[in-house]
C-alpha cells in the first residue's frame, strides 16, 4: 500500500475494491477535466490494452489474452477509442505501477490499460488499471475477487469502468441478451453475455417460444410459449426453471414488454375478439385495455418514464407504428415512410425510437425520433428485424439473416459498427437487452 | 344466395334426419359420410402439409368397402381430416374456393359424432412480421369460425389458434410455398 500511495499519491482515492458481483454505481470519474474524446487532429483516441501479468510462476497466456481481447473488443464496439491488445513484454516483476509512458507515447497511444491476476484453487483476484499516457497519470483503477469463471465478466466490468472515465457514463459490457433461437430444431429461448458469450438455454419444452422480455432488474424474462397448447405468456427467472404462467387468456397472450418501473406488463391479448394492448399487473391480474378497434394491435413498447406506449396497429390497412399515453389516450401515427412498419422500442434516453421496416421483400432497422422526425435507416444488408436497444443507449441489437450470417448483431445507434455477437449455428429470433 | 338457403335446408333436414334416426342407422349415415371427406382429402394438392397422416386415411378407405361391415362399428367415427382452406396475401377473407372448402367441411362436421370438437389452425407465409402474423392467423382462424357457424356448424364445438408463420406446411420463400403456407387446418379435438 506504501508504495502506491508513493507513486500515485491522490489516485489511491479512486482505487475500488470490488468484491464479486457487489458493483456500487461508484462513478469513477474522470480527472482534471479528462472528459470527451477527441485527440489532436481530430483522431480517436488509442488505447493498448495489455494482457495481464499472472502473479503464479506458469503464467497462462490464454487466460491473460482473454482479459485484452475482452477489453479491447467492447473499447472499440463503443466507437469511442481505437483499442489493440498487447501481449505482455516480459519485463519481470514490473509493477502496475511502472509504465514507460515515452514509449507507448511513441508508439501512437493514448491510453494504457495494465492488469494483474491470481487465479489459486479456483479463486481469482484481478487489478486492472487505466492510465493517461500524455499527462502520464492513473486515470482509474479496480480490484476484482471471485472465481476464475468470472475472469470475462471481470474484463467487461472494466471495460465499463473506462468508458465511464472518458464519456461520464458507465458502459453496459457486462449486461446480457435473450434470444429465441432453433439449434434444437424447436424455438427456444436462450440467454448470453452481450458479446455472445456464455449462451445458455433457459427454455427446453421442444414447443414454439417466443418474444422474451427482461425485468428491469434483469433476473427474470417474460415469454410467450405454446408448451401447453395456447400461446400464453411466462414469468421465470434466469437463475431458477420454475415458470409462472402470467396470463393464459383465450387466444393470443403475446408480445409481453416489462414496464421501467417493473410494476406492470404492456402486451397484446385477443380475448375479446382481435389483438388488442393491455396491460396487466406484474402477477398478470387486473387486465386494462388501452385499444379499442377493430385492426391488429401489438408489441407494445414503454417510453423510458412509462408515460407513453408505442404499438403496432394495422388500423390504416398496414401494418404502422404509432404511439399512445400508457392509459390509452392520445393516439398518434408514428411512423409515415414504408407501408410495414413493425417491432417498436424505445431507446433508454428517450430520444428514439428503433423499428424494423420492411420493403424490398426484406427488413431493415430504422430510428425515429417520438416526434416522427430524424427516420434515419441504420441497417441495409440482409433482411433485420426485432431491434433492441442497450440500456446506455449507446448499440441496437437485432436478429439478421445476410450472406455474412445469420445471427444476433450489435450496431452502434448511428448505424456504425455493425458485428455478429452470437457464435452458435441455426436461426436467431427477437434478441432483447437486459437493462443494466 | 339460393344456393346457400340450399345448402342451409340440406343441412338443417340432415340434423332432423339423425335427430329422429335410431342408433344404428346413424353410425351407418356417420360411416357413409367418411366417404366423400377422405376421398376429397386426398384429391387436395396439400400432400406434404401432413405425410403422417396419409397411410391412416387410407387404411379407413377400406373398412367401408364391405357395406356390411359398417353399422357394427361402435361409434360414429369423426372425420379424421379435413380439408384445407387457402387465402391471398395479407387477408383473411375467404374466396370462394375457401367457400366451398367450407361447405364440405361444415357438412363433415355436422356428420360426426355429437359433440366433435374442431380447431381452426390459422397459418400465415413467411413474409411479414412473425408478431403480426400471430395476429394475422388468428383473424384467419376466426373468418373461417364465423363462416362455420353460419353453415349450422355450432360454435361452442369450434375453438381456434394461430401458429402465425411458426408452422409452414411447405418450406420455400416462393409464392408455389407462400400460396400453400397461408392457411386454415381443421383439427379434431381428441
Amino acid at each position: 500500500m506504501d508504495r502506491h500511495d508513493n507513486i500515485y499519491g491522490n489516485s489511491m482515492k479512486i482505487l475500488l475494491l470490488v468484491l464479486l458481483l457487489a458493483v456500487p454505481s461508484v462513478v469513477v470519474f474522470a480527472q482534471d477535466g479528462y472528459i470527451e474524446v477527441t485527440a489532436p487532429g481530430n483522431r480517436q483516441l488509442k488505447l493498448a490494452v495489455v494482457s495481464p501479468r499472472s502473479l503464479e510462476a506458469p503464467s497462462n497466456m490464454e487466460t491473460a489474452k482473454q482479459v485484452s481481447d475482452v477489453i479491447a473488443f467492447d473499447m472499440n464496439m463503443s466507437g469511442v477509442v481505437v483499442a489493440e491488445g498487447r501481449i505482455q513484454t516480459s519485463i519481470a516483476n514490473s509493477a502496475l505501477g511502472d509504465v514507460d509512458f515515452a514509449s507507448w507515447q511513441s508508439a501512437g497511444f493514448d491510453l494504457l490499460v495494465k492488469g494483474e491476476y491470481s487465479s489459486k484453487d479456483g479463486r481469482l483476484t484481478a487489478e486492472f488499471r487505466l492510465f493517461d499516457v500524455l499527462s502520464r497519470k492513473q486515470i482509474t483503477a479496480k480490484r476484482y475477487l471471485g472465481t476464475t469463471k468470472d475472469l470475462r465478466r471481470f474484463s467487461h466490468s472494466f471495460a465499463d469502468e473506462i468508458l465511464g472515465a472518458i464519456t461520464g457514463e458507465k458502459g453496459v459490457f457486462t449486461t446480457r441478451i435473450a434470444y429465441v433461437s432453433t439449434q434444437t430444431g424447436n424455438k427456444e429461448i436462450y440467454v448470453m453475455d452481450w458479446d455472445g458469450y456464455n449462451p445458455l438455454p433457459l427454455t427446453k419444452n421442444g414447443s414454439i417460444n417466443l418474444n422474451p422480455d427482461f425485468s428491469p432488474d434483469g433476473r427474470e424474462i417474460i415469454f410467450t410459449s405454446y408448451k401447453r397448447g395456447n400461446p400464453d405468456l411466462y414469468r421465470r427467472s434466469l437463475s431458477n426453471t420454475a415458470e409462472v404462467a402470467l396470463s393464459n387468456r383465450k387466444g393470443l397472450n403475446m408480445t409481453g414488454s416489462w414496464s421501467p418501473d417493473g410494476s406492470k406488463i404492456a402486451l397484446a391479448l385477443s380475448k375479446d375478439g382481435d389483438a388488442e394492448i393491455y396491460t396487466l399487473n406484474k402477477d398478470g391480474s387486473h387486465p386494462v385495455r388501452l385499444t379499442v378497434n377493430p385492426a391488429l394491435d401489438l408489441y407494445p413498447a414503454w417510453s423510458p418514464d412509462g408515460k407513453r406506449i408505442a404499438f403496432v396497429s394495422d388500423r390504416l390497412g398496414k401494418p404502422q407504428i404509432f404511439v399512445m399515453n400508457a392509459d390509452g389516450g392520445d393516439v398518434r401515427r408514428l411512423t409515415t415512410s414504408g407501408n410495414y412498419n413493425v417491432n417498436p422500442r424505445w431507446s433508454p434516453k428517450g430520444d428514439k425510437i428503433a423499428y424494423s421496416r420492411m420493403g424490398g421483400g426484406g427488413f431493415n432497422i430504422f430510428t425515429i425520433a417520438p416526434d416522427g422526425s430524424s427516420d434515419t435507416q441504420i441497417t441495409s444488408d440482409g433482411n433485420n428485424e426485432n431491434p433492441s436497444w442497450s440500456a446506455d443507449g449507446r448499440f441496437i441489437c437485432f436478429s439478421s439473416k445476410r450472406s455474412g450470417g445469420d445471427g444476433v448483431y450489435v450496431v452502434r445507434a448511428d448505424g456504425t459498427g455493425q458485428t455478429k455477437v452470437s457464435k452458435g449455428a441455426g436461426a436467431y429470433f427477437a434478441p432483447v437487452w437486459s437493462a443494466r | 344466395m339460393k344456393n346457400r338457403m340450399i345448402a342451409l335446408l340440406a343441412g338443417i333436414s340432415m340434423v332432423a334426419l339423425l335427430a329422429g334416426g335410431c342408433a344404428n342407422t346413424e353410425a351407418v349415415k356417420k360411416d357413409e359420410a367418411v366417404v366423400p371427406t377422405v376421398a376429397a382429402a386426398k384429391v387436395e394438392p396439400a400432400k406434404p402439409v401432413q405425410p403422417a397422416v396419409q397411410p391412416k386415411a387410407v387404411e379407413q378407405v377400406k373398412p367401408v368397402q364391405p357395406e356390411v361391415v359398417a353399422p357394427v362399428a361402435p361409434k360414429p367415427v369423426a372425420p379424421s381430416k379435413f380439408e384445407t382452406v387457402y387465402f391471398d396475401f395479407d387477408k383473411s377473407d375467404l374466396r370462394t374456393d375457401a367457400r366451398d372448402v367450407l361447405s364440405k367441411n361444415a357438412e363433415a362436421i355436422l356428420k360426426a359424432a355429437a359433440g366433435t370438437k374442431v380447431q381452426i389452425e390459422g397459418h400465415c407465409d413467411d413474409r411479414g412480421s412473425a408478431e403480426y402474423n400471430l395476429a394475422l392467423g388468428e383473424r384467419r382462424a376466426k373468418s373461417v369460425q364465423k363462416y362455420l357457424t353460419t353453415l349450422n356448424v355450432k360454435a361452442e364445438n369450434l375453438s381456434i389458434i394461430s401458429f402465425g408463420k411458426e408452422k409452414p406446411a411447405v418450406a420455400g420463400s416462393d409464392e408455389a410455398a407462400w400460396s400453400k403456407n397461408r392457411r386454415a387446418e381443421l383439427v379434431v379435438v381428441k
